[in-house]
């Protein structure tokens, strides 16, 4: 028992002497406070992992130098942490909501269990991420030409139909491609493996696992990179992927296969609005809206100051994948946009998930 | 190469990252120590200070807190019976028998010379297999996975027990247990009961602590007296160390599946170190002794699951495919200093990969070292009247489990499979089976999915190497047993056959009938590859709980039968157990009604001052020291507490 003493009495006054020396001057409003990220998901996933990271760069860059930790509430998919902030938050500024693509999309199909409501918050921040369609040279696919005459059966290692892969799958579909889609995997990471291993053909990857994973076997001739999974702007635009700028979007790609725009059609909105809420804005970081504004402000000054902070430019690289923080204030809309779907592409999307994929709501 | 490992070494030697490593350690056999806490916490705990450290100061430091978790998390299995971790369950089996019989010493001491060998020999297995780690990983398809996880099941059958149908049972509801949740294949969530709590299954600390810790603080407390009876104090270290010696080859075997297990994603530190157990068990000769106490029981999983551990850095840093929920954390904080994990580590930061090999042997040696000092004055703790003990030791498991969630269903699990663990503990119902079921039901029902669906012909997986040797690992107990059945079967026919009477532990038996049926009759409706797993495991179930259940009723088997319980259960033993039961569970309905503090002091007061009969100011001064420590680990560990409702 002793020894749990010292051990804890040191570690009080390591993190003691480590929040000290901060909050001189005018008392700014979250000085001395505490704030909690509070992270529906478990610890070690990826919303988990960015969290932490942006932990001690909210506290050097909020005014007041508050101390910031993380607190993991997972369950149900991200949908008990949510609800629980939804019902809980106290609106001083001093818990944050972190949010991923698998918080958003249960929240757009309409998941019964969802008793929470963007509308309902602010946003403090958002930043997404691309992804990288690549398939085995077996295939015989060259470019994204040839998608639709591949040598072998296409098939692809998923995780969950009603997860991120829902673009994905979608995808497949715009395209009119002829894959087989199993499910079952616990991860990307496990997924790729299998695509590694020889057992799937087709695989995504977000562009940064893309880039540091997938390329040396891109280099190796033992993967082909056929398409990016394109980036939607502020606008509802799909761009290039900018950090995969040679590769074409799907938007490219429908047009070389079909000699047509997809512009107009249902499943060209849904996935749409799912490579935007499930990608380019996949990130966010939320408060209750009755937060009073200075704490608001304090938050989005402390984007801002990210932004042009080098330690945060230099070491965001790797684990905000190379996308940029966008201020929340700026993007609001065009998130909150991005999370409403006409209901016949809801519509669509539940019966793509009942008739192909099997899955019960 | 070698010039990595010597440069590694130069780089790791600097005082500032030996200390960093140290406050590692520290921090890991801590939360070691701390019941149902491990890895996470202890990579959790760290991660703020890794940001003012270099990369590789902030390596050794992680390094050395994940190296020793599990040398410390015996401690706690071995003394209190509570599991220091999921991954330490096995020495509550085995430690635990040996502590009551006056051998904690003894116990404590194999753990930690077997732990220490087995992180050294992960250690070597990571330096060795950098190099070759890639083809390795990659020659396991799904195939192989799958069957590796099936042997891992059928390792639960060494561990039936005497009655062979229980333990199956037991096995089955395991399995079944571990089907709670989101299915692995198809988009349905299955016996969740339209909560949003059981909608991500149940977790494994939580059924660790219940099934194992609750029920043994229970049977403890119903026993009444000191954890052991004995009046000398814990000699036997150097007996402790001589088992390890000649037991080596053992250790070795351990170290290896734990090294294994942590090198392929799928599989895990808990069922790693439970499979060891299992193939030290299926390996004996002589099994008579195993779950009261068999000094070999402890000595395979202890190697193993330090082993684990090395193994999980594998994957993690060769493939950014982290094995484990700490692993993946490391890996964060990897991304951040710009280390990118992949194939390109090992050509851009080999020195690194070496310092964390370096960091993980020293901290390994240091951190036995440590626990073997600090051991003979814990060890006491075993002659202290374990009606003191049991308000701080059940306090702390109640913290753990609610660290999970954070949400009330965390309390109630626990409660509710502390009480099924008791249950079974008293009714003969292993518990190791169950538990190996739970942890490998999701690969086991994923990997067999995943293969189907990925290799269409039967004939593309069945006849791939890897499989016919794992099959043929997996079958070859099987047709043994059977040959040794018929040649033992003449002998047997002849045994009188006794005649047991109705016991009250027959309603177990119809209960856990009426579960599987229960179960049967909703996952008919699944979705198909919902349903995969749960039919027919619970069918199976049905049957076996069935027959179960008509013997005891005709008298042809027993309802009762505590095999880990050397000495029997003292007259009035269930019924003393049955209030301390309710007592528990009025303690959670009273946390969730006012708060964890509140709660917590009126219990404790009560309790020590009605049933252990303290000085009323003796029983203030204990809940009052309870509460400076639940908010001294709030502040330090940062820890959530259940707030109340009325608050």
């Amino acid at each position: 028992m002793r020894r749990i003493v010292v051990v804890g009495v040191l570690l009080a006054l390591a993190s003691w002497s480590l929040g000290a020396g901060a909050a001189q001057g005018q008392t700014p409003y979250y000085a001395g406070k505490t704030i909690e990220i509070i992270v529906p998901f478990g610890p070690g996933g990826g919303t988990d992992i960015e969290s932490r990271f942006f932990a001690p760069f909210f506290e050097k860059h909020i005014a007041g130098n508050p101390k910031v930790l993380v607190r993991n509430m997972p369950g149900g998919g991200s949908i008990l942490g949510a609800n629980f902030y939804a019902q809980n938050a106290k609106p001083d500024g001093t818990q944050i909501l972190a949010t991923s693509g698998s918080t958003v999309i249960p929240f757009m199909l309409g998941v019964p269990q969802v008793r929470y409501d963007f509308a309902q918050w602010k946003l403090i921040k958002v930043n997404g991420v691309g992804g990288v369609i690549y398939v085995s040279p077996k295939t015989g696919v060259k470019t994204a030409a040839d998608l639709l005459k591949p040598g072998e059966k296409l098939v692809y290692g998923g995780i969950s139909a009603t997860a991120l892969d829902l673009t994905v799958l979608l995808l497949f579909e715009i395209l009119g491609l002829d894959v087989r889609s199993v499910m079952g995997f616990e991860g990307r990471g496990p997924a790729r493996l299998a695509f590694e291993r020889g057992e799937t053909n087709i695989d995504y990857q977000t562009t940064p696992a893309y880039l540091t994973q997938v390329v040396p076997l891109v280099s190796e001739g033992k993967a082909v990179p056929v398409m990016s999974m394109g980036f939607v702007n502020d606008r509802g635009q799909m761009l290039r992927d900018p950090a995969a700028p040679d590769l074409p979007t799907p938007y490219d790609v429908f047009q070389t296969l079909h000699q047509r725009k997809p512009d107009g059609l249902i499943r060209w909105k849904a996935y749409q609005s799912m490579v935007a809420a499930g990608f380019a804005f996949q990130k966010a970081l939320w408060v209750p809206k009755a937060t009073p504004p200075e704490a608001v402000t304090a938050l989005l000054e402390s984007i801002d100051k990210m932004g042009r902070d080098p330690q945060f430019r230099a070491l965001s690289r790797n684990v905000l994948e190379g996308y940029t923080v966008f201020r929340g204030d700026r993007l609001e809309p065009a998130v909150l946009r991005s999370m409403r779907m006409t209901l016949d592409v809801n519509r669509y999307i539940l019966n793509l998930l009942q008739t192909k994929y099997n899955v019960r709501f | 190469m070698p010039e990595a490992i010597s440069a590694a070494l130069a780089l790791f030697v600097d005082p500032h990252r030996l200390t960093m490593m140290l406050l590692g350690i520290l921090v890991g056999l801590v939360i070691g120590i701390l019941p149902g806490m491990g890895g996470i916490v202890s990579v959790a705990i760290l991660l703020p200070f890794m940001v003012q450290l270099d990369a590789f100061a902030a390596l050794a430091m992680v390094t050395g807190s994940l190296a020793v978790v599990h040398t410390s998390d015996t401690i706690t299995s071995v003394l209190i019976g509570a599991p220091g971790s999921a991954a330490s369950v096995t020495s509550v089996m085995e430690g635990h028998s040996l502590a009551r019989q006056g051998q904690a010493a003894r116990a404590l001491s194999a753990a930690y010379l077997s732990s220490l060998i087995g992180g050294l020999i992960g250690a070597l297995g990571l330096t060795l297999s950098i190099p070759i780690a890639r083809p390795l990983v990659l020659s396991f398809g799904s195939p192989e996975l799958f069957m590796l996880t099936a042997l891992g099941v059928s390792f639960a059958g060494s561990l039936l027990g005497k009655d062979t149908r229980k333990g199956l049972a037991a096995g089955l509801l395991g399995l079944l247990l571990g089907t709670v949740g989101p299915s692995p294949t198809a988009a349905e969530v299955r016996f969740a009961f339209n909560q949003v709590y059981l909608s991500d299954g149940l977790d494994l600390a939580i059924v660790a602590l219940g099934i194992f810790g609750i029920a043994e603080v229970v049977s403890l407390l119903a026993r009444g007296g000191a954890v052991a009876q004995r009046t000398q104090l814990g000699r036997g270290w150097l007996q402790g160390l001589r088992d390890v010696f000649e037991h080596r080859w053992l250790v070795l075997r351990g170290s290896l599946i734990g090294m294994w297990a942590g090198v392929l994603p799928a599989i895990g530190a808990t069922a790693g170190t439970l499979m060891a157990y299992g193939h030290v068990v299926a390996t004996s000769r002589d099994r008579s002794k195993f779950g009261k106490g068999d000094i070999r029981g402890i000595i395979a999983p202890e190697a193993a699951n330090n082993a684990v551990e090395a193994g999980d850095l594998v994957p993690t840093l060769l493939f950014s495919v982290p094995g484990s929920a700490p692993t993946a954390m490391i890996m964060g904080a990897l991304l951040a200093y710009g280390i990118v994990p992949g194939p390109r580590i090992v050509t851009e930061h080999l020195d690194l990969i070496y310092t964390i090999v370096w960091s993980f042997a020293a901290s390994n040696l240091i951190g036995a070292a440590i626990m073997f000092a600090a051991s003979p004055a814990l060890a006491r703790l075993t002659y202290i009247p374990f009606n003191r003990l049991a308000p701080a030791v059940l306090l702390a498991m109640v913290v753990a489990a609610y660290q999970e969630t954070q949400h009330v269903g965390d309390l109630v699990t626990l409660v509710a499979l502390g009480i099924l663990g008791y249950v079974m503990k008293a009714s003969g119902w292993p518990r190791g089976p169950l538990l190996i079921g739970f942890v490998l039901a999701n690969p086991l029902e994923r990997y067999y999915h995943l293969t189907v669906n990925l290799y269409l012909r039967p004939e593309d997986w069945l006849l791939r190497p890897g499989v016919l040797i794992l099959g043929a690992l997996l079958l070859a107990p099987f047709v043994w047993g059977g040959v040794r059945y018929a040649r033992t079967r003449t002998m047997r026919a002849s045994a009188i056959v006794e005649r047991h009477p109705i016991e009250p532990a027959t309603v177990v038996s119809a209960l856990i009938f009426l579960v599987f049926g229960y179960a049967w009759l909703v996952s008919r409706d699944f979705l198909p590859g919902a349903a995969l797993m749960p039919v027919p495991v619970a069918a199976a179930g049905t049957v076996l709980s069935a027959i179960q259940f008509v013997q005891e009723l005709r008298g042809k088997s027993r309802g009762a039968g505590e095999e880990d319980e050397p000495e029997g259960t003292p007259p009035g033993g269930h019924s003393r157990a049955a209030a301390h039961l309710l007592g528990f569970v009025l303690y959670g309905a009273l946390i969730w009604i006012v708060g964890i503090q509140i709660a917590s002091v009126l219990a404790i007061v009560v309790y020590l001052i009605l049933m252990v009969r303290m000085r009323w100011y003796w029983a203030v001064g204990y809940a009052a020291a309870a509460v400076v420590a639940l908010e001294l680990m709030a502040r330090v560990l940062g820890l959530h507490f259940p707030a109340g409702i009325l608050r």
